[in-house]
């Protein structure tokens, strides 16, 4: 068996696990939430609405503790809008990413993977969507054929991770629980891309979106709910009602622990338990174990205010580590407690030189790796720390963190350390002569060098930094400019090359695996600030943007393809080790500080939200990664109404 | 009359039409469009989006039209009383604005009223009692109000009212009830919620009230009407009822007009800071993400507003004051 052997496994034991389902389950208990809605008969019981081999958690080998159901999670929102969180929260994926970065089933019982490039999909038999409709292969199906494959809905054809060197896979429906994906060559971006934050969706609820589809639908019906909603099209009015990830439309069948009950426009969104959910818990409890997620949308300034004066059980998005303050000063008055957990960024700031710079004068400055090793030595990443960040932030380059098993020491710290001396050497080597008057270098002609550092940061934590290294910098006789400008008119300056230097966050997964593409490392997408042009340039296929034109991009571009290609982890792991030693000598970005703190708050009472945490998007999905379907509240514990009504709903549970 | 009524009414055409071109040209100045906001925006939270999906989004959007021709979709359906269709929420406008007007109406309604009920006796006393102990406490306490920025005023009487009254911070209403229906609880709860926005909004227009009815009513009380009526014996109480305060009065009516949009719009920083379900925070978010055609008719609406508005203060002007001749009687 070639590739991916350690994967494989992994999937094959995870699914292992729960196979000889009848055996091995607990005794069911009914959820109380569901009481009334049983004995009206409008559910069925718990054993007919789980799979025949539901997902069993084992909270203990996590370090967690199986709990109750009952009560509701509170949380504050900036916009309807940000409904979705709530899937990225809840985090059921096709397969998802366990606490130790590695990929196991989920929705699906297992996954076989021959090479990368055959995946057969197995379904839990018995499994159904949240309005108890069954999920089945014929889901697979209908995305692949009837919305994937159709001009309207995808004009420019099935999603790109699909793609494989310009090939789409062949999809055969085995039967009512196998769906089979086959590529001619190594899709690794497959099984990532189901498993991510935002996940790539292959299915969707057939029996429901039949009735907006124009080869299922009666036209006449359709045209009429078409006008009705406002929509241009049947295609349009099919893709707004479809959309898995939004959480905006209470009609849609869902997969997720807690399905939307709020029309979007609502200022309260509530979210109640999906009755199907596939996981347990060792007792028999079906998941999720809080009965209603709710979030209440409000301006994003307040959020914090909000969280101080006790109106949210858990929160995280929109709370920074300037609140922590704040956030820690109310807590025992109000009853939460303030975890500070770590954002999973390769840097948390970094400088980000423009490589692809419109003039050529300053390009080649930049482009000479000596002058961004010199800079990146004058700078003193140890005072930011302590001024900025109490000194609890991780100093260095912009590279992976010591969670990765790819992290060496030697990445993060290489030309960082704090040396003016050396610095200067540098920059003398280049023959760039101090002649302004108050010792500022010069380019050959005379003209003084002066770099503008443009910054679309939203609060002063950016230009404080800045101020920081501007002192530092013009000891070495570099003059530096301080912009604070807008984000969208920062990344279209950026765009068109006008931008010198920009200060932002760096890598956005700063814990990869050898598994996971290394795309952040090679000039491929537009938005890496420091060769934009080159990034646009493969984004677009060659239509904008202009090839890289130094030895070390095209070196970069190279190693990415070789890692599509390669054969096995050992080799993925080679090549993901050159290309960060590539960024750590040539400091293609200059990494400040990492690892800064991302304060979460947790009413007293919620369980089993983990002290200490990664927050990070993808992989991680914030507090997906630590299973918030499995959080729930001790009656002996809470004092909100909240936590008083799960007290009554257990109690209720455990007479019956 | 009519005849008047009826010309001002034609007047209103080529000024909104006016109004509908410049609110639609200035929208679009900015570089960039809706698409390239979200874009940038699901970026910034770690989502990917890629080319071949915006080039698609631009197009059912009809982003990609000439603004002409974009703007003249626009009107046609203004005229017809459709608004648009949301980019942000992905529905018609007239949806996404839902009964935000109807709070937005309450809130603005209470404050002219607060404004109305504070100033006018204020104003009244330190005219008549001027340079009292009683003018220039309330004289200093409205420069107060007329100089402190709103927000922080915002600010500070929402820490109060949570920490004293227990108010949750911002809103109109209790979380629990935000989406329920209209009932007594929630409009007691929604009474309990008004004053901070009613004060923080009302405080610069009720203290430039009071300024202005003493100011008018001084001018008022030094003429010799009044000294000969005060001659003659009138009693006090009624000679200021029957004659100067009449006089004064002016500018109370003729305020109508600019009070309603400068309310609605003036409100919205107010709004934001406050988390109010108001149209305010609304326009901010859609003015700043470009979504064009709800920005567009919201601005529209307050056009539309101000100018009725301006002509009904004219209206009840003429009517109060029978010195004020309206432009076609005083031509005949």
């Amino acid at each position: 068996m070639r590739g991916f052997a350690p994967l494989l496994a992994a999937l094959l034991f995870a699914a292992a696990a729960p196979a000889p389902a009848s055996e091995i389950l607990p005794p069911l208990q009914e959820t109380p939430f569901f009481a009334e809605s049983l004995d009206r008969g409008d559910l069925p019981p718990v054993a007919a609405r789980l799979p025949d081999a539901p997902q069993l958690v084992d909270f203990d080998a996590r370090g967690q503790a199986p709990g109750r159901h009952g009560g509701d999670i509170r949380m504050l929102m900036k916009r309807a809008k940000d409904a979705r969180q709530l899937t990225v929260y809840g985090y059921a994926r096709l397969v998802k990413y366990d606490r130790d970065l590695e990929l196991v089933p989920d929705l699906l019982e297992r996954v076989d993977n021959e090479g990368d490039r055959v995946f057969t999909l197995h379904l839990r038999e018995g499994h159904r969507w949240s309005d108890g409709a069954p999920f089945t292969s014929a889901d697979f199906r209908y995305f692949w054929e009837d919305m994937a494959n159709n001009e309207e809905l995808y004009p420019v054809g099935p999603p790109a991770f699909l793609k494989v060197r310009g090939e789409y896979p062949t999809v055969t429906i085995l039967d009512e629980t196998r769906v089979r994906y086959e590529w001619r060559y190594p899709n690794p971006d497959f099984l990532p891309g189901l498993a991510g934050a935002t996940p790539e969706y292959i299915y969707a609820p057939a029996h429901y979106l039949k009735r907006f589809h124009l080869d299922y639908a009666d036209p006449e019906a359709l045209a009429e709910a078409v006008a009705e909603s406002g929509q241009r099209n049947w295609a349009a009015l099919h893709t707004k009602n479809g959309r898995l990830y939004r959480m905006d439309n209470p009609e849609l069948p869902l997969l997720q622990p807690w399905f939307p009950v709020t029309e979007q426009t609502a200022k309260r969104l509530i979210f109640e338990r999906n009755p199907f959910y596939h996981k347990i818990d060792r007792n028999g409890r079906q998941l999720p174990y809080a009965d209603r997620v709710i979030f209440d949308v409000t301006e994003s300034k307040l959020i914090p205010g909000k969280v101080a004066t006790g109106d949210v059980d858990l929160q995280g998005r929109y709370l920074t580590f300037d609140d922590y303050t704040l956030l820690k000063r109310n807590a025992d008055q109000v009853g939460y407690d303030v975890h500070l957990w770590r954002i999973a960024k390769g840097a948390h700031l970094a400088l980000f030189p423009n490589l692809t710079h419109g003039d050529p004068r300053y390009r080649d400055l930049v482009r000479d790796p000596r002058f961004r090793q010199a800079l990146s030595l004058a700078t003193n990443r140890y005072e930011i720390n302590r001024v900025v960040y109490y000194g609890l932030a991780i100093e260095g380059q912009n590279t992976l963190l010591p969670e990765s098993p790819l992290y060496k020491r030697e990445y993060r710290k290489q030309w960082t350390g704090f040396d003016l001396k050396r610095a200067n050497a540098l920059l003398d080597e280049m023959g760039l002569e101090r002649r302004m008057i108050d010792g500022v270098r010069t380019y050959p002609n005379g003209d003084p060098i002066e770099i503008v550092v443009e910054s679309a940061g939203t609060s002063t934590e950016e230009t404080d930094v800045l101020q920081l290294i501007k002192d530092s910098w013009y000891e070495v006789g570099v003059r530096v400019f301080i912009k604070p400008i807008n984000l969208d008119t920062m990344r279209r300056r950026i765009y068109a090359g006008e931008t010198q230097m920009a200060i932002s966050s760096g890598l956005e997964n700063g814990m990869a695996t050898a598994d996971m593409t290394p795309d952040e490392l090679a000039p491929v997408h537009q938005i890496q600030y420091q060769w934009s042009d080159w990034g646009q340039y493969f984004e677009t296929n060659g239509e904008a943007g202009s090839p890289p034109d130094m030895a070390v991009g095209k070196r970069l571009v190279d190693l990415l393809h070789r890692w599509y290609g390669a054969a096995d982890k050992a080799e993925r792991t080679r090549l993901w080790r050159e290309m960060l030693e590539i960024h750590s000598d040539n400091v293609f970005t200059i990494g400040l500080v990492a690892g800064v703190m991302q304060p979460i708050a947790v009413r007293h009472g919620l369980m089993n939200v983990p002290d200490q945490g990664i927050w990070n998007w993808d992989p991680g999905a914030h507090f997906g990664l630590y299973g918030m379907d499995g959080f729930w509240w001790d009656p002996g514990v809470g004092e909100t109404a909240d936590a008083d009504r799960a007290a009554a709903a257990a109690a209720a549970a455990d007479d019956g | 009359m009519l005849d008047y009524i009826a010309r001002r009414l034609l007047v209103m055409i080529p000024t909104l039409l006016i109004i509908s071109v410049l609110v639609f040209v200035i929208i679009q100045l900015p570089p960039g469009d809706y698409l390239e906001t979200m874009v940038a925006e699901l970026q910034s939270q770690g989502e990917e989006v890629s080319q071949e999906r915006i080039a698609f989004y631009r197009e059912q959007y009809g982003l990609g039209e000439p603004m002409w021709k974009q703007f003249a979709v626009w009107f046609w359906g203004l005229l017809q009383g459709d608004m648009g269709y949301s980019f942000e929420y992905e529905l018609p406008v007239s949806d996404v604005v839902g009964d935000r007007v109807f709070l937005t109406i309450l809130v603005s309604f209470t404050t002219i009223l607060f404004v109305y009920l504070v100033s006018f006796p204020i104003g009244v006393y330190s005219a008549v009692r001027q340079y009292s102990l009683g003018d220039y406490t309330l004289t200093f306490v409205g420069f107060i109000g007329l100089a402190t920025p709103n927000f922080l005023l915002a600010l500070i009487l929402m820490y109060f009212a949570n920490q004293w009254f227990g108010v949750s911070i911002g809103g109109l209403v209790d979380p629990e009830l935000r989406d329920a229906p209209m009932s007594w609880e929630k409009l007691v709860n929604v009474l309990g919620h008004l004053w901070v926005p009613v004060i923080v909004i009302g405080t610069a227009g009720t203290a430039g009230m009071i300024r202005r009815l003493r100011a008018n009513l001084l001018d008022e009380l030094h003429k010799q009407y009044v000294v000969t009526a005060k001659a003659k014996g009138v009693p006090p109480g009624k000679l200021l009822r029957k004659y100067p305060l009449r006089m004064a009065l002016n500018p109370f009516i003729a305020d109508i007009g600019n009070l309603l949009p400068e309310i609605i719009s003036g409100s919205a920083i107010v709004s934001v800071v406050l988390s109010l379900e108001t149209t305010g925070p609304m326009l901010l978010g859609a003015l700043q993400s470009q979504d064009m055609y709800l920005a567009g008719s919201f601005l529209m609406a307050l056009a539309l507003l101000t100018v009725v508005g301006n002509l009904l203060s004219d209206l009840a002007l003429a009517a109060l004051d029978p010195r004020i001749r309206l432009g076609a009687e005083s031509a005949r």
